[in-house]
């Protein structure tokens, strides 16, 4: 790394972990969940990001040339699409086999898990995911032990490893020649959202909080050592950077009170706790409105989260958590696709005096920015950042 | 909260399956018409989305009382065959294309079925020519269109396009997670909904006329 590009790289790394950690850094940091934005911008076909892992690379490269951003949060494909052909995947679309050139991703949401899986899972969620979930969502892994499984397994394990790989040498790049940090490492999620995104479905988990409660209550403390594993593994134990979790099911209106209560939170609570005795924060990435959850949350260890706010009311966010959590957040993805320059910078500043002044803030926007984001509009909300947001 | 005074609708109401899934097998054995008894249905998912609003019940109780509305019309649906259902009129809706999300769409069709509506659900992934179709097919005075991929959005402004084009001046209600003026503005849709109950409120004042 060049001595310029390592200064830079630090200089953006401080300031980013100074927030995180609720201090007051010399500028604002700006964290962008760009990703398919990224493809539209360099001028890539989705289908091509999906499938070439160059590519989806090149695409960033692009992005680090024209904005001036303090972190990145990686390539625009979060998969790839080889990867889940090699196994045959049946629970994912993708531009380029069965979706059109550039179209985004989709997932097929099934009740891949049954209800009387319950128990099976719950005594043994290894041998359960290896000998029924994995065959009934792969078409090359439909038989385990056969020939075609077993070749199943070695495409998919080296496909992962090449995928990784990647990742990783795309990450060095970055911070060696554009000294650019990644803005997370590891990701985990809610256990009640690991049964109810993948394995039950919404409509699974939502007959079964009146069906078999003590089912759902069984497997969600279950995977709380899982989740916390899976956190600080995928992290390769990086403690400087949050474990980026998306948080679904728990968004207001999804779940009733007592639900929310009794399922949602102690197992999500005991997760995020317990990575944080091992030194990790957690990216609490509040996908929807989390207003009337933000004193449960508030119960939290002091700066165990970083709070990233969507539609939660912020003015709420910033009294109940504010001092305690960095917030991160929120400029709205409709004004970065339909607004205009102006209008950008205007809702930047308003949000950067209202809440910033303290420092323990990152900006970012609501939600995961897709192609349909004006490339205007972002410049004007780093450039509204950059005026209003230095200290 | 409105009282309901039969059983069935109040069991519905309280999500009360097995006794909804009895009374109507019970109903229909002593000779209730088919048709009396899904009003009783009717009235009670009425009541599930006026708790919806009051917020007293959720998306959660939403999901089950569509639940038990699919088991209690595969029992009685054989037995509508040929039956005069009267409704408030027809409603199309469906996923846009390039989008298939569908849970939230699933729960507005039911309010508004439960609203009294016909509504023809074109299930996910819809071209502008479906639509098209299926409004022409029923004479639809309005057309929903679920979107939630904000990158779907650009074509379900081509769809209304198309709709426009075809001459047709069917009113259009959107909805979706990042969905507000701002979108509603951009597709030149008639309306946004919210949420599920806003779309019934939406339907209401326009078959009002």
């Amino acid at each position: 790394m060049s001595m310029d590009k390592e200064e830079l790289f630090q200089e953006r790394l401080n300031r980013y972990t100074t927030a995180l950690k609720g201090g007051k850094p010399d500028k604002v940091p700006i964290r962008l969940q760009l990703s398919e934005f990224m493809a539209a911008y360099a001028g890539i076909k989705l289908q091509d990001i999906y499938y070439d892992l160059d590519k989806n690379n090149e695409a960033v490269d692009k992005i680090l040339t024209d904005f001036d951003l303090d972190v990145c949060g990686g390539a625009p494909s979060l998969w790839w699409a080889g990867l889940h052909d090699a196994v045959g995947a049946k629970y994912l679309k993708f531009a380029g086999r069965e979706l059109e050139e550039n179209r985004q991703f989709q997932y097929v949401e099934q009740e891949y898990m049954k209800a009387d899986d319950y128990d099976a899972f719950i005594a043994d969620p290894t041998k359960w995911i290896l000998e029924a979930y994995l065959p009934r969502i792969h078409e090359e892994f439909a038989e385990p032990g056969s020939y075609r499984a077993n070749l199943a397994l070695i495409k998919g394990t080296a496909a992962m490893m090449m995928a990784n790989g990647s990742a990783q040498q795309a990450a060095a790049h970055w911070a060696k020649d554009f000294g650019m940090p990644g803005s997370i490492s590891g990701i985990s999620k809610a256990p009640f959202d690991t049964l109810g995104d993948t394995l039950r479905g919404l409509k699974g988990i939502m007959m079964d909080l009146r069906k078999r409660p003590d089912k759902v209550l069984a497997a969600t403390e279950m995977l709380v050592g899982h989740n916390i594993f899976y956190g600080m593994a995928t992290a390769g134990g990086d403690t400087t950077l949050p474990c980026f979790m998306p948080l679904h099911r728990g968004s207001f209106p999804f779940l009733n009170p007592t639900q929310w209560d009794t399922f949602y939170w102690p197992s999500l609570k005991a997760v995020i706790e317990g990575m944080w005795k091992l030194g990790k924060q957690t990216m609490f990435y509040a996908e929807g409105n989390w207003t009337p959850y933000l004193e449960a949350i508030a119960e939290l260890p002091a700066h165990s989260i970083v709070f990233h706010v969507d539609q939660t009311d912020m003015a709420k966010a910033k009294e109940v958590l504010g001092g305690r959590f960095c917030l991160s957040g929120n400029v709205p993805n409709t004004l970065l696709a339909y607004g205009k320059p102006a209008e950008v910078k205007e809702y930047v500043k308003r949000l950067l005096h209202d809440y910033a002044a303290d420092g323990a803030f990152i900006i970012d926007s609501a939600g995961v920015m897709q192609t349909d984001v004006k490339a205007e509009n972002v410049f004007a909300l780093i450039e509204a950042a950059r005026e209003f947001g230095t200290y | 909260m409105a009282t309901l005074t039969d059983e069935l609708a109040s069991a519905i109401a309280e999500l009360e399956d097995e006794k909804v899934l009895d009374l109507v097998q019970t109903r229909l054995d002593s000779g209730t018409s088919p048709l009396e008894i899904v009003g009783n249905l009717q009235q009670g998912m009425t009541e599930v989305g006026m708790r919806f609003e009051a917020g007293t019940y959720f998306l959660s109780e939403l999901v089950m009382c569509g639940e038990i509305m699919k088991d209690a019309m595969n029992i009685l649906e054989p037995r509508l065959a040929g039956a005069d259902q009267k409704h408030r009129g027809s409603i199309v809706i469906g996923t846009v294309k390039g989008d298939v999300h569908d849970l939230g769409k699933n729960i507005v069709v039911m309010l508004l079925k439960g609203a009294g509506y016909n509504v023809i659900d074109l299930g996910i992934d819809v071209p502008g020519e479906k639509f098209i179709e299926a409004i022409r097919a029923n004479g639809a005075p309005l057309v929903g269109m679920s979107v939630l991929l904000t990158a779907c959005q650009e074509g379900m402004k081509g769809i209304i396009e198309e709709i426009r084009a075809a001459g047709l001046d069917t009113r259009v209600v959107i909805g979706g997670n990042y969905v507000d003026e701002s979108v509603r503005d951009y597709v030149k849709a008639d309306y946004f909904a919210h949420n599920a109950s806003d779309a019934v409120k939406i339907a209401d004042g326009i078959f009002v006329h």
